[in-house]
Formats: structure tokens, C-alpha cells, sequence
């Protein structure tokens, strides 16, 4: 094509401004922070190098194998939670009823709100004397059941996580009604001649002409349950006792309170690896299944 | 024989009459589980709103209720104690600030990414679509670390350039793939015209892609409104905190006054909510672009 080459110059000016950026402030921390992965730092003294010291330090601690599991056990809550409620009742939706687009507009409205503000909500939903929860049990005679939702380290994983899936609920429901939408409407009627019952088009039509959509959405849902960090910070600090801990809260931890920030460097390489390698993972193995 | 047909009418019109009965019952069960669904997203907020007007023991008595007594001192509270006037307006700058720069910068470079087939072009889109996968928790320690070095821990601009660049990619996406849907042909004649290339891209693409630009400005500033990990980083100075680091913080000190603490975060989401109400289809096709388009 002509255009090309006359305008390398204008289409380099043109680009150069978002590039610089991006690669200063997105790219760059993450080389970054392989340099000080292997560093011993509290941020006044001299730097020191320590190897992969850092990295067998992690490995070696519990309480990172423990936030790990906990991070696994979100992106387990968030896939089985969200994707199948978001499903079920985007079907619902999408039978063209009269108010269909107002619960659109409720389910989709967490998503909006910042986590912060969910977070602090919630935790006074949770709170184990005025919350919400207890209060709603005492009022129909069940005041036994009243627990320390976020103190209790029976519940505290629980309650964090039913937030966690209430939250993101609408994201999904959004996805697959426009998927739903794209559904042509021949086909239903062809079922429909054929006798095909209501649930079994469901089955055998809108679920199979669903399934890219749904494996994107497990997709998305992984990588974004991955980066749970704001609800637990706020809601409960990774407590009590490292029970809600996930790895971004250990990392915060470990860099800021202890000033360590060649181990908190290392622990970011962890979460972005970790991260990349779990959203690779669950492409390749959906794929598989789908051919 | 005709009481034969009498008796077969008969029974189709029962048949109907139950099928529509049935119908009927299906018909409250999907309304119910939706209203259902729709009261449990609903109700957070509402009950937060509603007890931003209680006094503490009006909160401890009557949780459920309406306030025995319309209490607008809490805003006041939590307004001029806890500050979320500073917070309100570092919310705005920043946020400002960022979606301007954003979106300037994306849409330019958009336009020569979408509309000029250079040999390098698909790798700079390929390098700058790979940021959405970047998790940012993963870039906290290095961020601080390097804005430390600049000397910019503690400063509007220190969190608005982050800000940018992560909200470049989903940005460039969007509007790359908007911008690639235009005809060919609409430049051409133009360029033959001695139009220049960025004159192009003011006078013509820009104002084509005003819909795409609506989604992407809606969808920066909710983020960056709502962002919380960089601010807790990157800011420690209380005259400086945006809304969602001054909230987390004020809910704090106030653990006594729930009151306030409601009527605060009331503040900080309705204007949220009032975008959202507004422009709401802008909004969802935003969050779902990069899922749809896969």
C-alpha cells in the first residue's frame, strides 16, 4: 500500500506518547521488579544481593502456600458462583419480559461500585453484633446461628467470598445476555414446529450456540478473581490469622510493614507469573475440551 | 356426533384453560426468582442509604426500618470531619486528569494503528492488548519503588501516569477495533485532496468514532473514580488521598459512628450511580468489550 511509507514519521509521533507511557509505567515495573526479586532491601540502607534467597524464602513460608490456596479457593468461588447464577438468570432475562431491562440494571450495578465501598458495606452487613446477618437470624427466631462472620476463621474465607461472587455476578449476566441477543430467532421457531419443549431448546439450542461465550466468561473469571486484593484488605487485612490471606495481601504485608522490598518484589513476580500461567492454562484446557 | 365434537371442544378448551394456567405459574416463578435476585443487589445499597440517617442507637434498635428520625448531621460528619471534600476533589483531578491523557493518547494512537498497515503496527497492538492481562497487583512494589526514584510518591501526578498506562490497552482496544470498521476509501480521498494524516484524524475519524470515544471515557473514569491499590501505595498524605483511600480509612476512625460512616459512603457512590443510571449502555459495552470480542 502507498500509504505506508509516507507516513512512517507522522504515524511514529502519533504513537510514541501512549507507548512511552505504557511501557514507563506498565512494562517497566514488572522488569523492575526482576532486579530487585533477587536484592535485599528495606529501602534507606545499601541494596545487597542475595540470589534466589528470596524465592526459597517464599516457598518456604506457610502462610504463602496458605495465601496461594486461598487465592485458588476465590477463583474457585468466583468460576463456580458467578458463571452458573449469572447464566441461569440471564436465561430468565432473556425471555423478553416486561421489566426485563430493570433487573438488567440491578444485576449489573455492583459491578459499578467501587470495591472499596462494597467492602465497607458488606463488612457492617457482617458485623457480628448490628450487621445485617445477625440481625435479619435474630428477627426469624434463628439467633442462634448469629455468627462472627469476618472474626470467626470458620466463616471469615465464606463470608469474603460470598461478597466476592455477589459482586461480580452482574459482569457475566451482561455477557451472556448479549450472547443470548445473538441468538437468531429462526432456529427457536424451528424447534418450536418440531415440538421441542421450552427447557429442552434451553438445552439442546441455546446452551451448545452459548458455549464460546461461557468459556470466555470462565476465562475472564479466572483472571479476574486473580486479582482480588481491595475486598480483602478492607474487609478483613488477610485476618484473622492469615485465613482470608491472598498472595497480593501477603505481598502488601510483607513490603510495607516489614520494609522488605526485594522480598515483595519477588512475591510480585509470583502473583504475575502465577497469574499468567493460570489464565494460560484454563485457555488451553477449554479449548481442548471444545474441539 | 355432534355431541362427539361438543365433548372434544370441550376438552380442548379445558386443555387451554390449564395450559394457560400453567403458563401463568411459570410466568410469577421467573418473576420472583428475578425480583428475588434483583432486591438481594439492590438491598446493600438501600440499606446503606437508609441508615445514613440514623443515629447510632436508632441503627442498634431498628436496623430494618425508616429512621425514626431523618438525621442530616451525619452528612454533615462526615463532609467536614473526615474530610471527603479533599477526597471528592483529588478524586476529580485525578481522575480528569487521566481519562483526558488517556484517551488523547489512545485515540491518536488508535487511529494509526486501526487505519495504517505498518510492519511493526500488529506488534505494537499485540504489545499494548498484552497489558490487559497484566494483574496489576503484580506491579504495586516495583510502582512504588520506581515513583520513589522519581520523586513522585506523593503527588497527583505520581498516580494519575499509572493510571494511564493501565487503562491505555483496554482503551487502544476498543477503539482500534471501532476504528478499523470505517471504510477505506474515506481518507483516501482526502489525502488526494493534500489533506495532512493528523488532520484527518481531527476532521474526520475523530468525530466518527464519538460513540466507541463515549464507551471508553465512561468505562477510564469509573475506574480510575473507583481505583484503590495504586492510591494506597502510592499516597500517604491525607490532603492528597483520592475517595476510595480516604473512605477505607475513615471507616476506621469512625468504627463507632456507623452513621457517618453510611452517610460517607453514600456521597462517594451516588454520583457512581447517577453516571450509571445515565449511561448505562455506554457503560456495559465498555466491561464487556474485552469479553465479547474474546
Amino acid at each position: 500500500m502507498h500509504l505506508l511509507n509516507r507516513y512512517k514519521w507522522p504515524a511514529l509521533i502519533g504513537i510514541a506518547p501512549a507507548l512511552v507511557i505504557y511501557l514507563l509505567f506498565a512494562i517497566v515495573p514488572i522488569i523492575l521488579s526482576f532486579y530487585y526479586s533477587v536484592m535485599d532491601w528495606d529501602g534507606f540502607t545499601k541494596m545487597k544481593f542475595v540470589g534466589l534467597a528470596n524465592f526459597k524464602e517464599a516457598l518456604d513460608d506457610p502462610v504463602f502456600w496458605g495465601a496461594l490456596k486461598n487465592n485458588l479457593l476465590v477463583v474457585a468461588a468466583s468460576v463456580f458462583g458467578q458463571v452458573p447464577l449469572a447464566l441461569f438468570f440471564a436465561l430468565l432475562i432473556n425471555r423478553k419480559l416486561k421489566f426485563g431491562k430493570v433487573f438488567r440494571t440491578l444485576g449489573f450495578m455492583p459491578v459499578v461500585i467501587s470495591t472499596v465501598i462494597i467492602s465497607l458495606v458488606w463488612g457492617m452487613m457482617y458485623n457480628s453484633r448490628r450487621g445485617l446477618f445477625n440481625q435479619l437470624l435474630e428477627g426469624i427466631g434463628l439467633g442462634d446461628w448469629a455468627q462472627n462472620w469476618l472474626g470467626d476463621p470458620k466463616w471469615a474465607m465464606f463470608s469474603v467470598c460470598v461478597t466476592i461472587i455477589w459482586q461480580f455476578i452482574g459482569l457475566y449476566l451482561i455477557i451472556f445476555l448479549a450472547a443470548l441477543q445473538n441468538i437468531p430467532e429462526e432456529i427457536y421457531e424451528a424447534a418450536k414446529i418440531d415440538g421441542a419443549s421450552g427447557l429442552k431448546r434451553t438445552l439442546y439450542i441455546t446452551l451448545p450456540m452459548m458455549r464460546n461465550t461461557i468459556m470466555v466468561a470462565v476465562i475472564l473469571c479466572i483472571s479476574g478473581s486473580l486479582r482480588t486484593f481491595d475486598l480483602i484488605y478492607v474487609m478483613t487485612t488477610g485476618g484473622p490469622g492469615h485465613t482470608t490471606e491472598v498472595l497480593a495481601m501477603y505481598m502488601f504485608d510483607q513490603t510495607f510493614s516489614s520494609t522488605r522490598y526485594g522480598y515483595g518484589s519477588t512475591l510480585s513476580l509470583f502473583i504475575f507469573f502465577f497469574s499468567l500461567a493460570l489464565v494460560y492454562l484454563s485457555t488451553l484446557i477449554l479449548r481442548k475440551r471444545g474441539d | 356426533m355432534a355431541h362427539v365434537m361438543a365433548e372434544k371442544q370441550k376438552n380442548i378448551e379445558l386443555r387451554k384453560e390449564s395450559n394457560k394456567g400453567r403458563r401463568f405459574s411459570k410466568k410469577a416463578l421467573i418473576y420472583l426468582l428475578l425480583v428475588i435476585y434483583g432486591l438481594v443487589n439492590a438491598y446493600p445499597m438501600f440499606w446503606m442509604f437508609l441508615n445514613s440517617f440514623k443515629s447510632n442507637i436508632d441503627f442498634a434498635k431498628n436496623p430494618f426500618g425508616l429512621p425514626v428520625q431523618w438525621l442530616f448531621d451525619n452528612y454533615k460528619t462526615a463532609w467536614e470531619t473526615a474530610k471527603l471534600g479533599t477526597y471528592f476533589f483529588n478524586s476529580v483531578i485525578v481522575s480528569v486528569a487521566a481519562v483526558a491523557v488517556t484517551i488523547f493518547a489512545g485515540a491518536i494512537a488508535s487511529y494509526f494503528l486501526a487505519r495504517f498497515a505498518f510492519k511493526w503496527g500488529k506488534m505494537v497492538y499485540a504489545f499494548f492488548v498484552f497489558g490487559m492481562l497484566i494483574p496489576i497487583h503484580a506491579t504495586l512494589v516495583p510502582m512504588f519503588l520506581l515513583m520513589k526514584s522519581l520523586g513522585l510518591l506523593n503527588t497527583h501526578l505520581g498516580l494519575i501516569l499509572p493510571y494511564i498506562a493501565f487503562n491505555l490497552p483496554i482503551t487502544i482496544f476498543i477503539l482500534v477495533s471501532f476504528m478499523k470498521s470505517f471504510p477505506r476509501d474515506i481518507e483516501e480521498s482526502a489525502i488526494m485532496d493534500g489533506c495532512g494524516v493528523f488532520r484527518i484524524f481531527f476532521s474526520i475519524i475523530l468525530p466518527m468514532t464519538r460513540p466507541a470515544l463515549a464507551t471508553v471515557i465512561i468505562l477510564n473514569f469509573i475506574n480510575n473514580w473507583n481505583e484503590f491499590s495504586f492510591a494506597l501505595v502510592l499516597i500517604n498524605d491525607d490532603s492528597l488521598k483520592t475517595l476510595p483511600l480516604g473512605l477505607a480509612n475513615f471507616a476506621g476512625q469512625f468504627t463507632t459512628n456507623y452513621g457517618a460512616q453510611m452517610a460517607g459512603l453514600t456521597m462517594a457512590v451516588i454520583p457512581v450511580i447517577i453516571i450509571y443510571l445515565l449511561l448505562e449502555d455506554y457503560l456495559v459495552k465498555g466491561m464487556t468489550a474485552g469479553a465479547v470480542k474474546g
